[in-house]
């Protein structure tokens, strides 16, 4: 057995691992996979961080105010980090109509979600404060299934729910949707091992006197949705999930937005991955398996990618310099013999690895009842699981090489 | 919440290294089958290679036909053509063990010995048919040399469809360490690969067209 095919034994058997243990854990939880304690109403500061959302702030202003939730319980904080389109005169049309709702303008642009953000939790009037994003619109019991989460525990400091895509129509956007569902489900999933990484930007709950003891939100971070929850694990602190709750989310409409969305949250990872390395391996969740699994992936997903990229261009060199010689002597390269293929084990593992995937992939499109949705078709299923999934090895790289120059602008 | 699951990580463990198991043992099958299967072949071309032997004997004893032999040599020379190209197609798969590279040795024993019964049918005989040896590097990790091999095989595939019954074709591999070979191969004074040797006369080092090697048939 040569490094090679080590490295693929190794990739297959972790590829399994997560896989097994996905459906382990889903298994034994499946009756409480959308359940959600019943809480009481408790006062709640929505915060809302806005930069040229003028397209989209309005209708995202609307849907807080539509919440299922006793409206004297509900602040809602606009935070302007210094918007040049016409965001801040939207948002003053809804302050004449609403007194719940307040403006407050960033003295600066800072160019990141996290300053605005610590703004209005430091305005805010409740212990109970909702991050959301101003391209985001949470069902209407959204806010109401997630409260229960914080009042059950009180080492719960925070609550994060589905997070969809709004009304999918490119084909990028119908392989965010397809992404998004099983992301969410899959960090459902996590929730039961407490080892949820993430609470995305879109909507999320949170005790403030928590986030005020762990200092707040990283203003340097790029993803400061993940680094947050790092820190509260750090601390002892715990994140919940409410699947039953959603909420949508706007996602980039071209393949050049979409990849420097997820470069930005590759460097935020290894941003965070970096900042927390000493305590892997130490304390709770986060040290045992967040920190680790992160690593690895980073790892793997670098190996794999320069294997990749090895064998590519060895076979592409191999074919080039048996095409040139052939050319030379005047022979036909290739027989419909030399097609012929002898499959090895490696072969077999990848294609049932490969086939494990796709059917975990369609158990949570039809658990989250998303089956019958217009996006989910051949064309997105098949194009999502091979091209779509292998393209992150190589964004992996790109947003390590930007975090080696140090280049961390959103 | 935890202490309830803390398990699952062992139990996904040891649920990944049961599917693991299970997967090497299939492949393991898999790759024993397919041995197996060359093996048996092995035991009957080692079976045809006796009777050629045999037959060598009885032309030195009696007044026999060489046509018989030569029409031998043939045969046993496309069987094992044959099988080394499943032996090559099952050699490239193998991840589990080195077994293929053991019989890929006795074969080019095998080989090795059919070369030198043909030497010896031709003098005996005086036939009408070329000998084509072809010698390369068996696993060779130098792309140029893999590329090289990769189109000698393809041109002596076409001479061969060729010409057919004119040539016998005997693709041998270098690195086995056959000590017959070896004697040859530095009787031959070879030291570069690959290389094809016509009717132990003509060494052809560099890649040629099919037309450039017919040249030196008989």
């Amino acid at each position: 057995m040569n490094f090679v095919d080590f490295v693929f034994f190794f990739y297959v058997f972790a590829g399994l691992y997560m896989l097994s243990l996905m459906i382990l854990i889903c298994f034994r939880n499946r009756k409480k996979m959308f359940n959600h304690p019943k809480g009481k109403p408790e006062p709640v500061s929505i915060i809302l961080p806005c930069y040229n959302e003028g397209k989209t702030i309005g209708k995202a202003i609307e849907s807080l105010l539509s919440l299922d939730y006793p409206k004297n319980m509900l602040e809602i904080i606009i935070v302007d980090d210094k918007s040049t389109d016409n965001s801040v005169e939207i948002i003053r049309s809804y302050l004449k109509k609403n007194k719940n709702i307040k403006l407050i303008i960033n003295k600066r642009n800072s160019g990141k979600a996290a300053e605005p953000t610590n703004i209005g939790i430091r305005a805010a009037k409740y212990d109970l404060v909702a991050l959301s994003d101003s391209d985001s619109f949470p069902e209407k019991d959204a806010l109401s299934k997630m409260v229960g989460f914080l009042q059950d525990d009180k080492k719960v400091a925070g609550v994060t729910c589905a997070v969809l895509v709004k009304k999918p129509k490119k084909f990028i956007e119908q392989l965010q949707a397809l992404e998004y569902i099983v992301i969410t489900f899959t960090r459902k999933l996590l929730d039961f091992i407490d080892s949820i990484y993430c609470a995305p930007g879109p909507f999320a709950l949170y005790r403030k006197k928590i986030l005020f003891e762990v200092g707040l939100f990283d203003t340097k971070n790029l993803t400061q949705d993940i680094e947050i929850v790092w820190k509260l694990m750090a601390n002892g602190y715990k994140v919940r999930m409410a699947l039953s709750a959603k909420v949508y989310a706007a996602s980039p409409k071209s393949f050049k937005q979409w990849w420097k969305q997820r470069v930005r949250w590759g460097v935020g990872g290894t941003q965070t991955l970096w900042k927390y390395r000493k305590l892997a391996f130490k304390k709770n969740m986060l040290g045992m398996f967040v920190i680790p699994f992160f690593s690895a992936s980073l790892f793997m997903g670098v190996i794999s990618l320069s294997l990749f990229i090895y064998l590519f261009f060895r076979r592409f060199f191999l074919m080039y310099l048996a095409t040139k010689y052939s050319v030379a002597a005047n022979t036909a390269l290739l027989t419909l013999q030399e097609l012929s293929f002898s499959p090895s084990i490696l072969n077999f593992f990848g294609i049932t690895l490969f086939i494990l995937g796709t059917f975990y992939t369609l158990f949570i499109l039809i658990s989250m009842r998303e089956w019958k949705s217009k996006y989910v078709n051949f064309h997105s299923l098949a194009f999502y699981l091979t091209i779509y999934l292998a393209l992150y090895p190589i964004i992996l790289i790109h947003a390590l090489g930007r975090v080696i120059k140090k280049n961390h602008s959103w | 919440m935890i202490k309830n699951q803390k398990n699952v990580f062992w139990q996904a463990l040891i649920l990944t290294g049961i599917v693991f198991v299970i997967g090497l043992v299939l492949g393991s099958v898999l790759e024993s089958n397919r041995l197996d299967e060359i093996n048996d072949y092995y035991a009957q071309s080692e079976v045809s290679l006796m009777d050629i032997l045999a037959l060598n004997n009885l032309i030195d004893l009696e007044d026999t036909s060489c046509d018989i032999l030569v029409d031998a040599n043939f045969q046993f020379a496309d069987k094992i053509y044959e099988e080394a190209l499943l032996l090559e197609k099952y050699g490239d798969s193998e991840k589990m063990d080195d077994n293929f590279k053991f019989i890929h040795k006795k074969y080019d024993l095998l080989r090795t010995f059919l070369w030198i019964n043909s030497i010896k049918s031709k003098e005996r005989c005086d036939g009408d048919f070329s000998t084509v040896i072809y010698l390369y590097e068996y696993d060779s990790k130098d792309l140029t040399k893999k590329a090289t091999q990769i189109v000698w095989s393809r041109i002596l595939s076409d001479l061969k469809q060729e010409k057919g019954n004119e040539i016998l074709l005997i693709p041998i591999a270098i690195n086995s360490d056959v000590t017959s070979l070896n004697y040859l191969i530095e009787d031959f004074e070879i030291s570069k690969f690959p290389v094809v040797i016509v009717n132990e006369e003509h060494i052809i080092s560099e890649l040629s067209s099919v037309e450039d090697i017919a040249k030196y048939l008989d």
